[in-house]
């Protein structure tokens, strides 16, 4: 006998997510999961944002990483709350782990979590965390081509950040190329340009999430698979 | 390799489904739809879940993968083409101003277990 299921093969993934989700708006937490290559500059871009709101707005953050701590030992040096979480191979978060991860943070007075996931631009796509935020970092040292090879993930986010902008004198890199194929793939997503070393273009991204902030405590933006 | 942590997935939620339809028999096909743009490569996944299968509910069943469109919507023509991969332009009128939808999902859409309709009564001879 055949047994029609037409379900989500990620059901059981998405019912912790949205449980995160549930949660972290009851804290009146507002969550963004951060998504990119290896070393496109995440924790850089993490750090400019922190940096910037001083202690303006209450942050903490998620490290994921396959090993190590040098990630959250990082955010931690900015005297912010840092989690690490090691996937101990697996190339993505996952809900169940982020659900631990939250079990282990004070999320008291918290305002805003950031959650880096694991260096891939493919599979972190696929996983929804709880987030409210998803944002994809994408530095201009892997090229101008990288939506149109990676589609899902600059589909699924509310943001594209281009990094490292202060070496697109040295670059081939065709940045309204890359805006034309992000606006076709997701005509909703905000396009940020950002050097975080240098802090620019940091304000913009800022501004941004503090609008999702204070847009309703429960009520922010949604991401994860429509 | 998300496409283990796909494939292990996949698992779960075939035995969820058995569980649900409180069915015990064994498993001989499992059919798929994985999107497209969805970034998962049916080849690893098939690739995974044969590795994860033996000993597990669907061990020797087949894995039949759908590979639905997605669509391209055009602004300028108005008209919405399937397409297999990803293009830059309307596959109608050229126009680049177009938006992309669909092809993401990752679902499981059936299973085949041995259950009552089939399993064919004793033979006497
Ligand atoms: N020139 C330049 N380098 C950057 C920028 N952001 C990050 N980097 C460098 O890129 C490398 C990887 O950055 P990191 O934040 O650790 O990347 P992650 O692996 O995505 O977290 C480091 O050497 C950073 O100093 C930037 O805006 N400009
Ligand atoms: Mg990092
Ligand atoms: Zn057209």
């Amino acid at each position: 006998m055949r047994i029609v299921a037409a379900k989500k093969i990620l059901k059981a993934n998405d019912q912790v997510a949205a449980k995160n989700r549930d949660l972290l708006s009851g804290a009146g937490v507002c969550c963004v999961n951060v998504l990119g290559s290896p070393g496109s500059g995440k924790t850089t871009f993490i750090e400019a944002l922190l940096k910037h709101f001083g202690g303006r707005i209450r942050a903490a953050v998620i490290e994921g990483d396959i090993a190590g701590t040098i990630d959250a030992e990082r955010i931690e040096a900015l005297g912010v709350p840092a989690l690490q979480i090691n996937t101990e191979g697996a190339c993505h978060l996952d809900a169940p782990m982020v659900a631990a991860a939250l079990r282990e943070l004070d999320l008291n007075g918290v305002q805003l979590l950031f959650i880096e996931n694991v260096g891939n631009l493919v599979c972190p796509a696929s996983f929804d965390l709880g987030e409210h935020l998803r944002i994809v970092v994408l530095s201009v040292s892997e090229g101008d081509d990288k939506a149109v090879k990676y589609p899902a993930v600059f589909q699924s986010a509310q943001a594209v950040c281009i990094t490292k902008t202060d070496l697109s004198p040295y670059i081939d890199f065709n940045l309204s190329r890359i805006m034309a194929d992000v606006r076709r793939l997701n005509p909703g997503a905000s396009c940020f340009q950002v050097a975080a070393l240098r802090g620019e273009g940091v304000p913009a991204v800022a501004e941004w999430l503090a609008e999702h902030l204070h847009t309703g405590r429960s009520d922010f933006g949604h991401s994860g698979q429509k | 390799m998300h496409e283990l942590a796909i494939a292990e997935a996949v698992i779960e939620q075939v035995q969820r489904e058995l569980h649900r339809a409180g069915q015990r028999g064994r498993v001989h096909r499992v059919e798929l739809s994985i999107g497209r743009l969805s970034g998962v490569n049916c080849d690893s996944l098939r690739f995974a879940f044969d590795l994860l299968a033996p000993g597990t509910i669907v061990e020797g069943a087949t894995l039949h993968i759908n590979q639905p469109t997605a669509t391209c919507v055009c602004r300028a023509c108005g008209k919405r083409t399937p397409i297999e991969e990803l293009v830059v332009s309307c596959p109608a009128c050229n126009s680049e101003q177009i938006s992309i939808e669909g092809g993401r999902d990752l679902l499981l859409q059936s299973v085949d277990v041995e259950g009552p309709c089939e399993s064919s009564p004793p033979r006497k001879f």
